[in-house]
């Protein structure tokens, strides 16, 4: 890329962290995000006592941080293009010497940078605290979970992205929020769960505690899913809570590359899709 | 004209100096008279529109909402250096016809060329030439003047000190560190328009420059507009306030109802519809057999009588046998001067039939 494109890219990122930081909640979130570690870590299990190590804290969690970052990267995207338009603001911003890719490019850059700080930031307080007080642990796996997490955090980000360059109002755009994330977070598990009660005998899953092969596949196109799955690959296999659905032996082919792929791919999709939408756009 | 305040490197004494962007001036220090040169910021960007006679071509542009086509086939050409005026009633496309200038909407059809740029093709270079005050003027609220100017100036590759110098010279120097969101519509709209000229643009779109501007706003962006054009700026404006196209533009374009209805001088337009000049003459007292006498005259038009006023419609060469009829039926004539066919009254007769 030439110098002339990089320009515009780096301006736009820069004003959006700057926005941001200057908004604060990326302290507060922060702030939440090493005091859910925290909690998890000291309080949050009834059979040990005191602090637990990494692992234990990943497997506790697990579930909040897909519900939380989920909402955090949807809150960061969703108004990124449409609030620029309902504003005014657009106008002046396009008809500066750039193109809209690059806007939406710095959008990206900008406000992912934003969400991976402050998940790094947070995590990484908590790990270190974690660190002091416990003995010999594994920072590997809680690496990888920071990881999964930025990755699951920039799709939603994207996802919001693209929901700002549909809707026609930024009010609209957060009612597609909302649905977006209620179907990854509850409907998506609901409905699988209801078809598999239809169509399979619930005794030959409790016997082979295994699911069908669909099950799985459609599985793998809930970005949520794909998280859960690939933090839960990499922390110790004891460490799972039995009697979870989610505890269902995977299929040979689910791989921590397969999942962080997946993942990427769906970050890169969403932000071609939005580019396809904000492209086309009459502002 | 913007103006600085110095401290000489001297003795420290505090100088205060005026001058135009750009522009390079001696500074004396009155105190201790030693001397210096100082250079106003901004003001050369550089560019320069190409050896192009048209700044801006716009060739059969059609753009449809919907099913409302609200540009309908719209033809016309900006020349270099001038300022060309963009008028229609409210609704007949004006907006829609510059933001398909800056490529913000997808015309159905047609073609828009900016300093012989295709907007759609070569977007991103074409928009280096241009500075844009959109109809609907807007900020980020949360950020103060100063930083929102500099947001854009980056963009441009201008510096900070030319948006201090900006926002100074219209008038929002004391607001400089305010937050936009704090500002009154007419302050925003002063803001617009440092905005639109940052990096000196050698073509200048704006969309209603004057509205939510109080007069002395008003006067400050015409000056501006004047300023530019005799920089070589190419602006192109749209306004619904006619006298003020009238006294700026060398060239008016009309639109009306998505379609253009005439693009030349308002004298030529005026010539075209056979508007005539009028002549206005006030009288001592008024008479019935002045009143005669006036429109007995050859090649007279048409003949209003207010009070003691007496307007006579008639072609160039009639009006001294006007005024000697006036004298000889006993007129005594107080005042008298011609009034030109107004843009007014082109506008009217180019948008009849427009509720």
């Amino acid at each position: 890329m030439k110098m002339d494109a990089i320009n515009p890219i780096v301006i736009v990122a820069k004003k959006e962290i700057m926005d941001n930081i200057r908004n604060k909640w990326i302290i507060l979130v922060s702030v939440l995000f090493a005091l859910l570690a925290l909690l998890a870590s000291y309080g949050g299990t009834i059979s040990g006592e005191g602090w637990q190590g990494l692992e234990f804290t990943v497997t506790i969690m697990m579930g909040l941080v897909q519900i939380f970052i989920s909402i955090i990267g949807l809150m960061l995207g969703y108004a990124a293009i449409i609030g620029e338009i309902e504003r005014g603001s657009m106008e002046a911003l396009l008809s500066l010497p750039t193109r809209r890719r690059e806007i939406l490019f710095g959008k990206f850059l900008g406000l992912g940078t934003v969400l991976t700080f402050t998940i790094l930031i947070g995590f990484g307080i908590a790990g270190i605290v974690i660190g002091i007080n416990v003995p010999d642990v594994d920072y590997g796996q809680y690496l990888i979970f920071i990881g999964a997490s930025i990755l699951i955090g920039l799709v939603f980000l994207n996802i919001g992205i693209f929901l700002s360059c549909v809707f026609q109002k930024r009010s609209t755009t957060m009612g597609g929020a909302i649905f977006v994330w209620f179907l990854f977070a509850l409907i998506w598990q609901m409905i699988l769960g209801v078809i598999l009660v239809f169509t399979s005998s619930l005794e030959e899953i409790e016997s082979t505690l295994s699911v069908p092969d669909w099950y799985h596949v459609l599985q793998l196109f809930n970005p949520l899913q794909t998280y859960s799955t690939l933090v839960s690959l990499n922390i110790s296999p004891t460490m799972t809570t039995p009697g979870d659905i989610t505890s269902f032996f995977y299929p040979s082919y689910y791989s921590s590359e397969l999942m962080a792929l997946i993942l990427i791919v769906w970050i890169i999709i969403f932000f071609f899709l939005a580019f396809w939408r904000f492209k086309q756009r009459d502002i | 004209m913007v103006k600085r305040t110095l401290v000489c490197p001297n003795c420290k004494n505090k100088v205060t100096i005026q001058g135009d962007l750009g522009e390079k001036i001696q500074v004396i220090c009155p105190n201790c008279k030693s001397k210096g040169i100082f250079t106003f910021p901004g003001g050369k960007s550089g560019l320069k529109t190409t050896d192009n006679s048209f700044a801006i071509e716009v060739r059969g542009l059609t753009k449809s909402f919907n099913n409302f086509k609200a540009v309908d086939d719209v033809s016309f050409n900006v020349r270099t250096g001038e300022i060309f005026g963009f008028l229609g009633p409210n609704g007949a496309g004006k907006t829609t016809t510059i933001k398909a200038m800056l490529n913000l909407i997808h015309a159905n059809s047609g073609e828009i060329k900016i300093n012989g740029l295709d907007i759609t093709k070569k977007g991103k270079e074409a928009k280096k030439y241009v500075g844009f005050l959109p109809e609907r003027v807007a900020f980020y609220n949360n950020l103060t003047a100063l930083q929102n100017l500099c947001f854009y100036a980056k963009m441009k590759n201008a510096s900070k000190e030319e948006c201090k110098a900006l926002i100074e010279e219209f008038g929002l120097g004391e607001a400089v560190n305010k937050k936009v969101g704090k500002f009154s519509k007419g302050m925003v709209q002063r803001l617009g328009m440092a905005r639109a000229v940052i990096g000196n643009p050698p073509i200048l779109i704006l969309d209603e420059p004057s509205g939510g501007l109080d007069p002395r706003g008003v006067v400050l962006v015409r000056d501006k507009i004047r300023e530019m054009k005799n920089k070589g700026t190419t602006v192109f404006v749209s306004s619904h306030i006619l006298s003020e196209i009238q006294a700026l533009c060398n060239r008016v374009g009309i639109i009306n109802r998505g379609v253009l209805v005439a693009e030349d001088t308002v004298s030529k337009l005026s010539k075209r519809l056979n508007l005539k000049p009028k002549i206005s003459v006030e009288l001592e007292k008024m008479s019935d057999g002045i009143v005669k006498a006036v429109k007995k005259v050859d090649g007279i038009e048409d003949v209003q009588i207010i009070n003691k006023i007496i307007n006579v419609v008639c072609g160039p060469k009639k009006k001294a046998k006007v005024i000697v009829a006036i004298e000889k039926a006993g007129g005594n004539i107080i005042n008298l001067h011609t009034i030109e066919p107004s843009l007014e009254e082109v506008f009217m007769k180019f948008t009849e039939g427009n509720q």
